[in-house]
């Protein structure tokens, strides 16, 4: 019983919310520090900064629309993986957990090559859009199981009593048991979320330039490689603290009903 | 009570030689009973008995392994029958509630008929409130149910089913989850649906429901009806060994 109300949380920034002291603050002060420590360094040092800042600006822009997109695609994968995984059509259920398997099972970096180089160079796809897929599909098989778990860990009455007064398997999925899930399901999959922001890094081994692409390009022609990835790694950081809260101002919305 | 609606003849439920295994356990063996339309039928036994696996097979939230159930002249496990057009004629009641948590009280009444009998929202509206003026508890209309007592969230939860219009009501242990000063209040509205007529088919623990409300009372005992009569008949002078020692135990 207990066991499936357990939710993998996964890797990932951890998610600040007012109820977690420490981790409230915490947030409080990173993105304190990492916001003024930027508009210090363009402030009084634009020598270097303010030049690495705009040459990085492409970059941000890039690792946004990777992200972005591949969150969409991934949730909408995720979501069909998890149904997928709870489906009682054994081979809709084998699909899907074969799926989980083999996408789990091959680090991610070797995933993007392998889609760059088998999509990207066989059939002609755009750098970026390689990318994104192989993102998606990642991302995609780990989001199916938080999205099982999630919908596993509602109370089998609650099933019941909404087949009991007529509907149907999908009407009792998305009409009672998936607008429950969600309020289970987002702080594993806002984790998800940041985990994928972090790891879109790993596209500027492919030639799509995003941020850190940007700052491989910028320090080894300037050899200002201390600058440029201070740089760098702050801006990460600002993203992802941002992104972390927006999970958990959703995530506050969420609980509104069992509040007491 | 029993004098004043007398049942018709017209079977509505006709369970016929069911059996059911979970496992090596033999939840239901062969077992018979019918239904006729106004009837209230109390079920009780011990628990593990098979009374709820009876109850929940009615509306095929349990599956059986052999024999029939025909519900309104309709056989439930036939390829044929749309189980999900019949369970609206079914009105089910559980131990644990099962309300929904993420739709106030009012749209856990009115979520089944607007979406799955095309009831605008304010007729739907219009009659959830007037259930909930039924169970007592309009007040509490627009509420999450997690604010509820065990009591009120088991009145909603009646109210929930009749929303459909059920020709049947099934209770699964309305009351085996509740405070002892909430039962009552959940045995009033039951009473009260009793009294207007409502087909009933009860699975509980509560004697005193069973003697006031009863048609008929069954008593199972090992996945098989034991015995069964009106309640003066069952609990002035019972036949079988097994039902006075579960009635010396209860009473």
């Amino acid at each position: 019983m207990s066991e499936t109300r357990i939710i993998d949380v996964g890797e990932g920034a951890a998610i600040p919310s007012k109820t977690d002291w420490g981790l409230f603050n915490a947030w409080t002060i990173s993105i304190v520090f990492a916001i003024s420590t930027i508009f210090y360094l363009i402030v009084f040092e634009p020598a270097p900064y303010k030049r690495i800042i705009l040459y990085l600006s492409d970059g941000v822009i890039i690792t946004f629309e990777v992200t972005i997109i591949s969150i969409i695609c991934a949730c909408i994968i995720g979501l069909i993986t998890g149904l997928g995984r709870v489906s009682k059509n054994k081979a809709i259920n084998l699909l899907a957990s074969t799926y989980v398997e083999i996408i789990r099972g091959i680090p991610l970096l070797v995933q993007l090559f392998y889609i760059y180089y088998a999509l990207g160079r066989l059939l002609n796809v755009h750098d970026l859009t390689a990318a994104v897929i192989a993102m998606s599909v990642c991302y995609g098989a780990y989001m199916g199981e938080v999205f099982r778990a999630g919908i596993t860990a509602i109370d089998k009455g609650q099933s019941e009593a909404a087949r009991s007064l007529g509907f149907n398997t999908k009407q009792t999925m998305f009409l009672v048991i998936l607008p429950q899930a969600w309020r289970t399901i987002l702080p594993p999959v806002g984790n998800e979320f940041i985990a994928l922001l972090k790891d879109t890094s790993l596209v500027s081994i492919l030639a799509v330039s995003d941020l850190l692409r940007r700052g491989r390009e910028f320090s080894s022609e300037t050899f200002l490689y201390f600058e440029t990835f201070t740089m760098v790694a702050l801006v990460y950081l600002v993203i992802t603290l941002l992104l972390s809260k927006g999970v958990s101002l959703m995530e506050a919305r969420l609980s509104h009903y069992v509040r007491h | 009570m029993s004098a004043t609606s007398a049942p018709s003849t017209l079977p509505i439920v006709d369970i016929r030689h069911v059996s059911k295994s979970f496992g090596a356990l033999k939840a239901l063996n062969n077992v018979s009973m019918s239904m006729s339309l106004g009837e209230k039928v109390v079920i009780i036994g011990p628990s593990g008995s098979g009374k709820s696996t009876l109850l929940r097979s009615i509306n095929k939230l349990e599956t059986v392994d052999s024999g029939t159930i025909i519900v309104d002249g309709l056989d439930i496990n036939a390829p044929a029958t749309d189980i999900n057009k019949l369970r609206m004629e079914l009105g089910m009641v559980f131990q644990s509630f099962n309300l929904f948590p993420h739709k106030t009280v009012l749209e856990n009444l009115t979520l089944a008929p607007m979406k799955l009998k095309g009831m605008s929202r304010a007729e739907a509206d219009e009659m959830g409130l007037k259930l909930l003026d039924k169970v007592g508890i309009m007040e509490k209309a627009h509420v999450y149910p997690s604010k509820l007592s065990g009591g009120q969230q088991q009145r909603v939860a009646i109210a929930r089913a009749l929303a459909m219009s059920p020709k049947i009501m099934l209770f699964d242990e309305p009351t085996r989850a509740l405070d002892p000063e909430m039962i009552g209040e959940v045995l009033d509205v039951m009473v009260t649906l009793a009294r207007e007529g409502m087909t009933m088919a009860v699975v509980t623990h509560e004697m005193g429901f069973a003697r006031e409300v009863a048609d008929r009372v069954v008593f199972m005992d090992h996945g098989g009806i034991i015995e069964e009569g009106t309640p003066e008949h069952f609990f002035k002078s019972p036949e079988h060994d097994r039902t006075k020692l579960f009635l010396s135990q209860i009473l």
